[in-house]
């Protein structure tokens, strides 16, 4: 077992290394620090924007193999991961957005599975009943239903609310508006921010969970040992329940490991809605202001994501599937 | 990734897939000719799919929006006195009325007119990429699986390196630099570019067990090229499957384009799309709330008529669907 997750780990370190050295040579390529300065005016002289780029190591006069070994170095050697065009650190800027990811994303990814997982198991039992059709289309619905649009439209109806009401109950923007020192009331404050965006997440997050475990349950439900189940006298919820259940529960839970790296993308229109200052809306102002080093800085810790879920999914689906041999 | 995870991704890709438990070949056969004497009626293929489709109300009504639709898209601008890049600066953000029927942004453009654009310009990235999207997998996803051994070692390695950063940051830093008037094409390549790679592996999964079949190892011995193979053998075989996820690709593209263009990252002006128009409307929620309205609405038409239109197909040609009916 540790033989085989030390041999996923060093996999997975290389292919983490050559996505971001790609991401890297992708991003030197496509975005132009330089046009940052020149539509500044009065235009700098040529040599100070070449100094601000070259102290950034972003200067587009230099070889992109010469930039890339020096960012390199960087990481290697001092864990840094370069600077900004405005030549501010990327590694702390992204380090202090993702507690503020972290804070908006838990609540609704938890909310998500145990929704999803839940109403996948009553359709799966409800098959084609009204039940079914009925909350299969709501899924649809927002299956389909853009990010920014839910975002928007749910803004609207909040503030609708509030106005009708006369009190701010919801708040649009951001996570944190209480500055005093009441621990109650600040979470308080911290769920009227907090609720709009969960429920955003939620409704887009909850759907994928809700149409997998559905088909998982309805596969295994037909499957030999269930109708065994069946035929020793287990009553049908019985049967569902302590048998095709549990089977189909292990693909889900590799779904929710591998699920880690698209919360935080995911996020990003969320974010950006309603003015929360995570990694997606850092990420926007990154491609924004041409900051090469900290886009990929953000698409190498969520890379980090991506691969740390593929490896919990592994594991867990080694761990909960005896048909599975790790070697 | 292990065997088994990825197969559960897999699944977790692409549900029509995962209905089966287990990859699922479609196999098309050759229309026969020649016993037209004999007294029963055959249906055709073509006709039974059709029937089926129509069987379905939703899939029916998910059809008729989409056409109305792209009827709008095409002609809308035929009636309008508006055109989307002349604004009317008399009239700023103005709520709808018998001169503006949907009202004005805040920089006095016609909303009706700017959401025919938009809605020409979604469709067009949407169906642009997601048919680009799906040769590009079916060719890569079968190759990767028709030569097995090292090919499929490297190619799924390659495949899955590439999924490791997610897709939106690498589209959102290729369209970053694209101008206003040639947005929408960099938009489709980024799309494109980055969004095949997940259905590759997907076409990958249900190639390896095609790719077993007797009339493919016949083919080999026989001396076709490999290419030959691939693409007169292996692709057409996937042909449903490949179509389904055509149509369903178009939602998750529009979805793409909605969400790039609403961060400032897509379509910029002077052209516009529903997800540009998004953005607009955000700024102006409380005072012109139509800007955002209206946009919201066509979006949530368009992608979940083509959501029906998916299912609706994907009950039609897929001959493992159960919907087709019982035969008990």
């Amino acid at each position: 077992m540790i033989k085989y997750i030390i041999k996923r780990l060093v996999n997975y370190v290389i292919m983490l290394f050559v996505a971001i050295s790609m991401t890297y040579f992708l991003a030197s390529a496509f975005m132009d620090p330089r046009s940052n300065y020149m539509a500044r005016n009065p235009r700098p002289p040529e040599a100070s924007i070449d100094r601000s780029l070259d102290l950034a190591n972003i200067n587009d006069k230099t070889s992109v193999f010469v930039r890339y070994f020096n960012w390199l170095k960087g990481i290697v050697t001092e864990w840094d991961w370069g600077l900004s065009p405005d030549q501010e650190p990327v590694g702390p800027a992204v380090a202090s957005r993702i507690s503020a990811s972290v804070q908006l994303v838990t609540i609704s990814t938890i909310l998500s599975i145990i929704i999803g997982v839940s109403l996948g198991v009553y359709t799966a039992i409800r098959q084609y009943k009204w039940q079914d059709r009925a909350l299969n289309a709501l899924s649809t619905l927002f299956l389909v239903t853009p990010a920014a649009v839910l975002g928007l439209l749910i803004v609207l109806g909040a503030i609708a609310i509030n106005n009708a009401t006369g009190t701010r109950i919801f708040y649009v923007t951001g996570l944190h508006s209480y500055e005093g020192g009441n621990i109650g009331l600040s979470i308080l404050d911290f769920l009227q921010h907090i609720i709009l965006p969960t429920l955003v997440l939620t409704a887009i997050g909850y759907v994928n969970y809700h149409l997998t475990q559905r088909t998982y349950l309805l596969d295994t439900m037909n499957a030999d040992y269930v109708r065994t189940a069946r035929a020793k006298g287990l009553t049908l919820n019985q049967a569902i329940r302590k048998h095709a259940l549990r089977t189909s529960l292990i693909p889900t839970t590799t779904n929710i490991a591998f699920s880690i790296a698209s919360i935080f993308t995911g996020a990003v229109i969320t974010e950006t809605v309603f003015a929360i200052n995570g990694l997606g809306r850092y990420f926007v102002t990154t491609i924004n202001d041409n900051d090469i080093n900290g886009a990929v800085c953000i698409a190498a810790f969520s890379g980090v994501c991506t691969l740390a879920g593929a490896l919990l999914a592994d594991i867990l689906a080694a761990w909960l599937d005896p048909r599975i041999r790790l070697n | 990734m292990s065997e088994m995870a990825a197969e559960t991704k897999d699944l977790g890709l692409n549900q029509d897939i995962a209905n089966e438990g287990e990859p699922t070949v479609v196999v098309t056969r050759p229309s026969q000719g020649g016993d037209a004497q004999s007294d029963f009626k055959r249906t055709s293929r073509m006709t039974l799919y059709v029937r089926r489709f129509l069987r379905r109300p939703s899939a029916v009504f998910g059809m008729v929006i989409f056409i109305i639709l792209v009827l709008f898209a095409l002609l809308g601008d035929k009636i309008s006195p508006w055109r989307y890049d002349e604004p009317d600066f008399t009239a700023l953000a103005q709520a709808p009325s018998a001169d503006h029927w949907l009202g004005t942004t805040i920089g006095g453009s016609d909303m009706y007119a700017m959401i025919v654009r938009g809605l020409g310009r979604s469709l067009l990235v949407g169906v642009i990429s997601s048919v680009l999207i799906m040769i590009i997998s079916a060719l890569i996803g079968t190759t990767i699986a028709f030569f097995e051994g090292v090919v499929e070692k490297v190619g799924m390695w390659l495949l899955d390196m590439l999924l490791v950063i997610p897709s939106f940051l690498l589209v959102a830093m290729i369209v970053r630099s694209s101008s206003g008037t040639s947005g929408w094409l960099w938009l489709t390549i980024g799309i494109t570019a980055f969004g095949w790679i997940g259905y590759a592996r997907v076409i990958r999964t249900l190639t390896m067990s095609l790719r077993e079949l007797d009339y493919i190892r016949a083919a080999k011995f026989m001396g076709v090229s490999s290419f030959r193979i691939i693409v007169r053998h292996l692709v057409p075989n996937l042909g449903s499957v490949l179509i389904i996820n055509t149509v369903l690709g178009v939602v998750s593209a529009v979805n793409q384009e909605t969400a790039l263009s609403f961060l400032g990252l897509g379509i910029k002006a002077p052209d516009t799309s529903l997800g540009t128009l998004l953005m607009n409307g955000q700024s102006s929620v409380l005072t012109a709330p139509w800007i955002l309205l209206f946009p919201s609405a066509v979006l949530i038409l368009l992608t979940f008529s083509v959501q029906l239109i998916g299912d609706g197909l994907r009950d039609a040609i897929d001959p493992y669907s159960r919907s087709a009916g019982k035969a008990e």
